[in-house]
């Protein structure tokens, strides 16, 4: 089992839960979507399992390690889960190498820059590593995105509405790439999108929330 | 786990040191209402039965009478120049802000200086015209004079709040009125003025606290306001007592004001449901209206700005630019004073802006109104509590010595480390709104992506948010450094002995009747503020495109 959640419950005022006793099994290469409507919860499950915010209740296991429950938090930091952001929060003060390589600076020199020309191989972004965010387009600042947050080697990857932001030709496109690289490296993913057509595009099990 | 959950999300490290930050910017404040249940002084009798009326008469009429007129006056050129096109509108768009360059005390000797029997307007009518008019024409010195000196150089606060709400209002609101048959002056007191009114009272309310915080304009006057006598009951008589007493009282008046501002605000807010408005669109003037508006602007700009300047030139000039070396020696002291101050300030507030950015929302909004406090309290009321507080501490460091033999030697009173951290509280809030303000741009997710490669709080700060905060560290910079360089109660009642900056030294020369000596420093001073808006303004427009 690559993640276990029992009975999660969080709000974010006292008053009204916005998820409550929530219970997930994922299994390791699995690819699971949260699916539902604005306000459902979905993101904030996935803010949770990141370490982003502290559980009101329940527990969280990944990989076999507890990292919340009612006596331990891990921070975020420390979890090695990988996200990518709805609006990728690329930093714009850093070239698209120093990106990628931001999360693996405990390697050596060398091994720091194979690994980054490896992901820029993998997303199909090689000769880019100069850029800077603001000169690539939206596709382009996605798969940088997922680059970064693979390159730690993440124990869960978690896509938070990943193709929200794009127009709708390129949406097929790059859904079709991003299932390719995840199958490709056999990650377990957890998907989050208010559209049920991205869960079907990644062959993922739905889930629906509400 | 609620407790858990609250603590968590900051690291204790940031938190220490935010606590130990707000505690220092408290205790003058705190110092001050204890030391109200203290022995009253010799003179609070005589004060308080023969004089304290008149203090809260002229107070209130200039903060109120100003407050009003800068925002009819600050609201209508920011619509101006949001609203309309005509040749001057770029360069009015900053040049309007430039009034707030020349420290109000400074207007108050030039135009005073001015209008005298040996100035400008009077030789002129006297020799060319042959007129000699009673002197009671010319008469400056009194509370409309002040008014007028305190508006004048004090509305850009109103112009620019109102100028940035305006910026983001969107162009369907005219468009609209327009299509129902509203004309422009309608629309402006029926639309624009109703729904800019949190925005004009905010840059009001910021106006009246520099009335009540000024000393210069005043004391030059002679009129008296809680300001001056709380220098008078310390200068003159060395009464402290009486002095806070005079702080408490001056308090009121500006929990009258906030509470003004509270009721005048409302509890309205508007707000766009989309976030995709198309900005205001301006339209082109011609004809009678194009001079009229024209008139209007270029006069503000020239009677808040190019009048004085000029005038002070003349007198420079007149000097022959008077003893360089001296005027370099205050322009270094100030510059480094001013620079160093506003960097250990700006150091502050990026602490206390990280740690209230981790907190919930009830910790932020507390630290950023604890912060923001400084900057509402009249310069003269802080030196007083930061008086007390430093006598307190050099008790403590004296018994040490007496009592068991530690060699402290340390005298923190009348020192350069009391000053700087009398500026650190009163304009602690500036620096923080900034830096705030810069972090409210950036958002929360490279923060919480940086988190999730790895990063610890710390080592996130440094590689991200500080790189993203650098144009809000700028800008907040420059505004504190600005405030500093104008700086006056505060650095007359607790600079160390032969401490002068520009500021003192030129409100000394022009108090003395020496304004070619006086000219030569205020426009060094004023060459600084002004340099600092024009980096200010062109630096947030380049970022824009």
């Amino acid at each position: 089992m690559q993640l276990e959640i029992k009975d999660l419950t969080f709000a974010y005022n006292k008053k009204d839960n916005i998820v409550e006793n929530f219970n997930l099994e994922v299994q390791k290469g699995e690819i699971v979507a949260l699916v539902g409507a604005s306000g459902s919860g979905k993101s904030t499950v996935l803010r949770l399992t990141a370490g982003l915010e502290i559980p009101d209740a329940g527990e969280i296991v990944i990989a076999g390690q507890t990292v919340a429950d009612d006596h331990k938090f891990k921070a975020a930091e420390k979890r090695e889960v990988g996200m990518v952001f709805q609006d990728y929060a690329l930093f714009p003060h850093l070239s698209v190498e120093k990106n990628i390589a931001f999360g693996i600076d405990h390697l050596s020199k060398d091994k720091r820059k194979a690994r980054v020309t490896e992901l820029l191989k993998l997303v199909n972004m090689e000769g880019f590593e100069k850029r800077y965010p603001h000169q690539l387009s939206g596709g382009q600042q996605q798969r940088i995105a997922l680059a970064r947050t693979l390159a730690p080697g993440p124990e869960l990857l978690l896509l938070d509405e990943p193709f929200s932001n794009l127009d709708a030709e390129l949406k097929d496109k790059i859904r079709k790439e991003v299932n390719e690289i995840i199958k490709k490296i056999g990650i377990t993913t957890i998907l989050v999108s208010h559209d049920r057509e991205d869960a079907e595009f990644m062959q993922a099990r739905e889930i629906l929330m509400n | 786990m609620q407790l858990l959950k609250k603590l968590k999300k900051s690291s204790p490290g940031w938190f220490l040191l935010t606590a130990g930050i707000i505690i220092l910017l408290l205790i003058p404040n705190l110092n001050i209402i204890i030391n109200l249940f203290g022995e009253a002084g010799e003179n609070w009798e005589h004060v308080k039965k023969y004089l304290l009326i008149n203090y809260f008469q002229n107070s209130l009429i200039l903060v109120l009478a100003t407050g009003l007129l800068a925002a009819f006056l600050g609201a209508g050129l920011a619509w101006l120049i949001a609203a309309y096109d005509f040749p001057g509108r770029n360069f009015l768009s900053w040049g309007l802000i430039l009034p707030l360059a020349i420290p109000p005390y400074i207007g108050a000797y030039v135009y005073q200086g001015m209008f005298s029997y040996t100035g400008l307007l009077q030789t002129s009518l006297r020799n060319n015209f042959q007129l000699n008019l009673s002197q009671s024409y010319f008469d400056f010195m009194n509370l409309k004079g002040a008014i007028f000196i305190y508006t004048i150089f004090l509305f850009p606060y109103v112009f620019l709040m109102t100028k940035a709400f305006l910026a983001k209002q969107s162009a369907s609101l005219l468009e609209s009125s327009r299509l129902l048959g509203k004309n422009d002056s309608t629309i402006f007191f029926k639309i624009i003025l109703p729904l800019s009114r949190g925005a004009v009272v905010a840059g009001s309310s910021l106006v009246m606290m520099e009335v009540l915080n000024d000393y210069g304009v005043v004391k030059y006057f002679g009129i008296s306001t809680f300001t001056t006598a709380i220098f008078k009951s310390w200068f003159g008589m060395g009464d402290l007592p009486t002095s806070v007493r005079l702080a408490v009282m001056a308090m009121l008046v500006i929990f009258v004001v906030l509470f003004i501002e509270k009721l005048l605000r409302g509890g309205r807010k508007y707000s766009y449901s989309s976030s995709n408005i198309r900005p205001l669109s301006r339209r082109k003037l011609e004809g009678k209206r194009k001079i009229m508006v024209q008139l209007l602007t270029y006069g503000v700009f020239f009677f808040g700005f190019l009048l004085p300047t000029i005038q002070l030139l003349y007198w420079s000039f007149l000097s022959r630019g008077g003893e360089l070396v001296e005027t370099l020696s205050f322009a270094i002291t100030s510059f480094v004073t001013g620079g160093g101050a506003a960097v250990l300030i700006l150091i502050g507030a990026v602490i206390v802006a990280t740690t209230a950015r981790m907190s919930s929302n009830f910790m932020s909004n507390l630290l950023a109104r604890i912060t923001i406090l400084g900057y509402s309290i009249p310069g003269a009321v802080i030196a007083v509590g930061i008086l007390l507080f430093m006598l307190q501490l050099d008790q403590v460091f004296s018994f040490l010595q007496t009592s068991f033999g530690i060699e402290t030697n340390i005298i923190l009173s009348s020192t350069l480390a009391m000053l700087i951290f009398a500026y650190a509280v009163r304009f602690m809030g500036i620096a923080f709104n900034s830096v705030n303000s810069g972090y409210e741009k950036i958002g929360e997710s490279y923060f919480e992506a940086s988190r999730t490669l790895g990063k610890g709080v710390t080592e996130t700060f440094f590689k991200i948010d500080l790189p993203m905060l650098k144009p809000a560290l700028m800008s907040g910079f420059l505004l504190v450094f600005i405030e500093i360089m104008k700086e006056l109660p505060l650095t007359m009642i607790l600079r160390p002995f032969n401490f002068d900056t520009l500021a003192t030294k030129a409100f000394e020369y022009a108090s003395d009747e020496m304004i070619y000596r006086a000219a030569d420093l205020s426009l060094v001073l004023i060459f600084f503020s002004a340099a600092a808006i024009y980096l200010i303004t062109h630096h947030r427009k380049r970022r824009k495109k």
